[in-house]
């Protein structure tokens, strides 16, 4: 089997994760089987058969054995699930399952109810910082089958959005109807950040929040001071703190 | 061509530049992802698309016009080939396509190398030309500034602008139609910010600085996907000049975003304009500026216009399979430097709105899973092999040793070991509807054939030869000549305030007759 030009690579090593390397060592195995099959030098197979040659239909086997081996993909876009749900993990609190559905990040700072009745859920970075703290109604809105019932019906005074999109066009149509949002994801730099700061609605981005429920009255202390570029760069936290204030 | 020793090491620093830039800007800006499009596997794709297909586009513009006049022209209208277009995502959308096949096997860093050589020789060129009033080649070169605009046009952007403060109509009506416009432009965009970009800043007297603000690509256009429900919107390109007060913006970056010092809010903005231009223009025109009441009606006519685009465009999405998602998010990378071949007067919508068939063969494997991750490998922890460089390396921003974009070996100038091109335009496919031949421009709604026979026949008067070079450094020792009269008249000609004023005023001088 003829060698590629990365295999004498001096410093390059295996991929981080599992499923690019088991991606790309399949991309190229198969290169070198095609090479070898051409019986053509480098220089004339790289942009003749190596095009031609190297089909869909290859990919989509280097696919198919990665799901036979048992392995299902994470998914991010809801529609890449929901067209290949055996290709993927399930998808959780998209559904009807949301009453019994929240974020649990692992490293929320939690806490009992203090003296003021505030319950510690977790904590955000705050986009824009305002005088006041936000309290309103957590409402998840994580699929487009919610984002349209709200725009057919309107959404509900009061709501602070719980998404775990970080992104603008999920919500693109009723994101000015919030109250506030609570992101799961991002940055305050993340476009659901640019927007929300648009708009002027109260925003938390890459929260880390759990055991908040549908429907639980939630405290978002977005008097904290908004995060800077500087401290994303410096890894230095600073979070604005997420409270449920009943049950 | 025949490869030369300097064509080699200039493009090698073409190519660290982006691979340091791409870095800092991925590290400090955004994480951009959205459970609507799947992102990171159209970004893939996108990025395929670009490296087999912007050398033979690229060169079939510039049969027509070249790199450095289009960059002249581009730099005297608020077009897409701006930021985050041209600064950034020309250069390393190609690159990183590369960089995936260098990674998969599939090529080498010594393949295609002409191609290479020439797209950063064409990225290089232009952007001289778009920067050609500060003098640099990029954001980053003038630390994350961009100041472009010729003072002819800076101040008819200072005269005629509103003042507002917070609360006020005017201020509330731009603040909502920058709202309402910047997240339909994320939706027109498939979540991307490529619709959106800011340069400046601008320094407007001691306490007050201004950025100018573009919204591109907004009407019945480009993009198949905004036939019919972009129908009512007036304009493709809208421009807000916006002065703010009690801010300076510190960072503006290749991808047209700002940072400020401190934090900005609306509370900061003190002045606003609205102007429209495209490649039929003479340069900006106003809109909606006769009067303050009639640029508050404007804003708000405008917000409501984007929000009923939006609800129309959102619905559509959310109705798309994913390959059909896939294909519009790939498209608007791709194509993110279409406006070249507008400016050109050579866009045909089989160059921009396909996907060209040896990308295509790779949509199987842009699964959610691999593309986010593959994504964060070649952009975060660089841990491609390809990527890695030897252990006395600390690349910049990350000291890590590794580098984002192969360079390529000088070896190839010794043993010719080394391929030139991917070649010429292969055949796409889409998974879209056809797109409808209906352009908005500035001279009405016009068939893609009477667009690029307009824009043949167009030279805008400052880009015209008697005015092309009569440059910022001219100008400062020739401003009492009838060349420089008759430049700052024409550029003044739809001016409220400055209509005919000539070449004579200073920045005082203007705050004076605003004033009046």
């Amino acid at each position: 089997m003829p060698r590629l030009y990365g295999d004498t690579d001096k410093f390059g090593e295996q991929n981080n994760t599992p499923v690019v390397e088991a991606f790309h060592g399949a991309i190229r195995a198969l290169v070198r089987q095609k090479l070898a099959a051409s019986g053509k030098s480098w220089n004339d197979f790289v942009f003749g058969d190596a095009v031609s040659g190297i089909t869909a239909e290859d990919f989509l086997a280097i696919d198919q054995r990665l799901l036979d081996y048992g392995h299902r993909y994470v998914w991010s876009a809801l529609v890449s699930q929901q067209e290949r749900p055996e290709a993927y993990t399930a998808a959780q609190g998209v559904g009807e399952d949301l009453a019994t559905f929240s974020f649990e990040h692992p490293e929320a700072p939690t806490a009992a109810v203090d003296a003021e009745g505030r319950e510690l859920r977790g904590c955000g970075d705050n986009v824009v910082r305002y005088d006041e703290d936000l309290i309103g109604t957590a409402r998840y809105v994580r699929s487009s089958a919610t984002v349209l019932n709200y725009l057919q019906n309107g959404v509900p005074p009061g709501t602070i959005a719980v998404i775990d999109d970080s992104g603008g066009t999920l919500t693109a149509p009723i994101l000015e109807q919030f109250t506030g949002v609570i992101c799961a994801g991002g940055t305050v730099r993340s476009h659901l950040g640019i927007l929300t700061r648009e708009y002027g609605i109260p925003c938390f981005m890459n929260s880390k929040i759990s055991g908040i429920r549908e429907g639980d009255t939630v405290r978002l202390e977005c008097t904290a001071t908004a995060k800077t570029a500087d401290a994303y760069q410096k890894g230095i936290e600073m979070t604005g703190r997420v409270w449920r204030l009943s049950k | 061509m025949n490869l030369t020793y300097a064509q080699l090491l200039e493009t090698n620093n073409l190519i660290q530049q982006n691979t340091d830039e791409t870095y800092w800007l991925c590290l400090t800006r955004t994480v951009q992802e959205s459970k609507l499009f799947p992102v990171s596997p159209y970004m893939i794709l996108s990025y395929f698309m670009c490296f087999y297909r912007y050398p033979a586009l690229l060169r079939k513009i510039e049969q027509h016009m070249r790199a450095e006049d289009i960059g002249d022209r581009a730099r005297n209208m608020g077009i897409k080939i701006q930021n985050p277009s041209m600064g950034w995502c020309l250069p390393s959308f190609y690159l990183l396509g590369r960089e995936y096949l260098i990674t998969m096997g599939l090529i080498r860093p010594q393949d295609a190398v002409e191609d290479v050589v020439y797209v950063m020789d064409f990225w290089k060129r232009y952007e001289l030309a778009w920067h050609r009033n500060d003098g640099h080649l990029t954001n980053r070169d003038f630390g994350h500034r961009a100041q472009v605009l010729p003072e002819r046009r800076l101040q008819i952007f200072h005269a005629d602008m509103y003042d507002c403060v917070e609360g006020d109509p005017l201020h509330t009506a731009a603040q909502a139609f920058m709202a309402a416009t910047s997240q339909y432009g994320f939706l027109v965009s498939c979540e991307s910010r490529i619709a959106l970009h800011n340069q400046g800043p601008y320094k407007l007297d001691d306490e007050r600085e201004m950025i100018v603000r573009d919204f591109m690509d907004l009407a019945e256009g480009d993009y198949p996907w905004l036939d019919g429900v972009a129908a009512d919107m007036p304009y493709n390109n809208l421009t807000v000049p916006m002065a703010v007060k009690g801010v300076h913006f510190n960072i503006i970056d290749d991808w047209g975003s700002f940072e400020s010092q401190p934090e900005f809010k609306s509370e900061h903005v003190v002045g606003v304009g609205l102007y429209t231009s495209d490649t039929l223009s003479e340069g900006y025109i106003p809109v909606g500026m006769g009067s303050r009441e009639e640029l508050t009606r404007t804003f708000n006519e405008l917000a409501e216009k984007a929000k009923d685009a939006t609800n129309k465009l959102w619905k559509r999405i959310a109705g798309w399979s994913r390959d059909q998602m896939m294909d519009a998010g790939a498209i608007t990378y791709f194509s993110i430097v279409k406006d070249l071949a507008h400016v050109a007067g050579c866009y045909e919508m089989e160059d921009w709105m396909l996907i060209d068939q040896r990308a295509e063969r790779f949509r199987p494997l842009l699964n959610d899973e691999y593309s986010n991750m593959s994504l964060w490998e070649i952009l975060g922890p660089l841990s491609n092999p390809c990527q890695r460089t030897n252990e006395y390396q600390l690349c910049q921003h990350a000291n890590i040793p590794a580098r984002m974009y192969s360079l390529i070996p000088y070896t190839i100038l010794k043993d010719g070991d080394y391929t030139a091109t991917v070649g010429d335009l292969q055949p796409g496919i889409t998974y879209l509807p056809p797109k409808e031949d209906r352009y908005r421009t500035t001279r009405g709604v016009l068939p893609l054939a009477d667009y690029n026979r307009h824009a043949r026949d167009f030279t805008p008067t400052v880009c015209d030869d008697n005015n092309r070079w009569l440059c910022e450094s001219w100008l400062k020792y020739h401003h009492d000549t009838p060349e420089a009269e008759a430049l700052y008249r024409a550029e003044q000609q739809h001016s409220r305030v400055l209509k005919d004023k000539g070449a004579g005023l200073r920045r005082a001088d203007v705050e004076r007759l605003r004033g009046k």
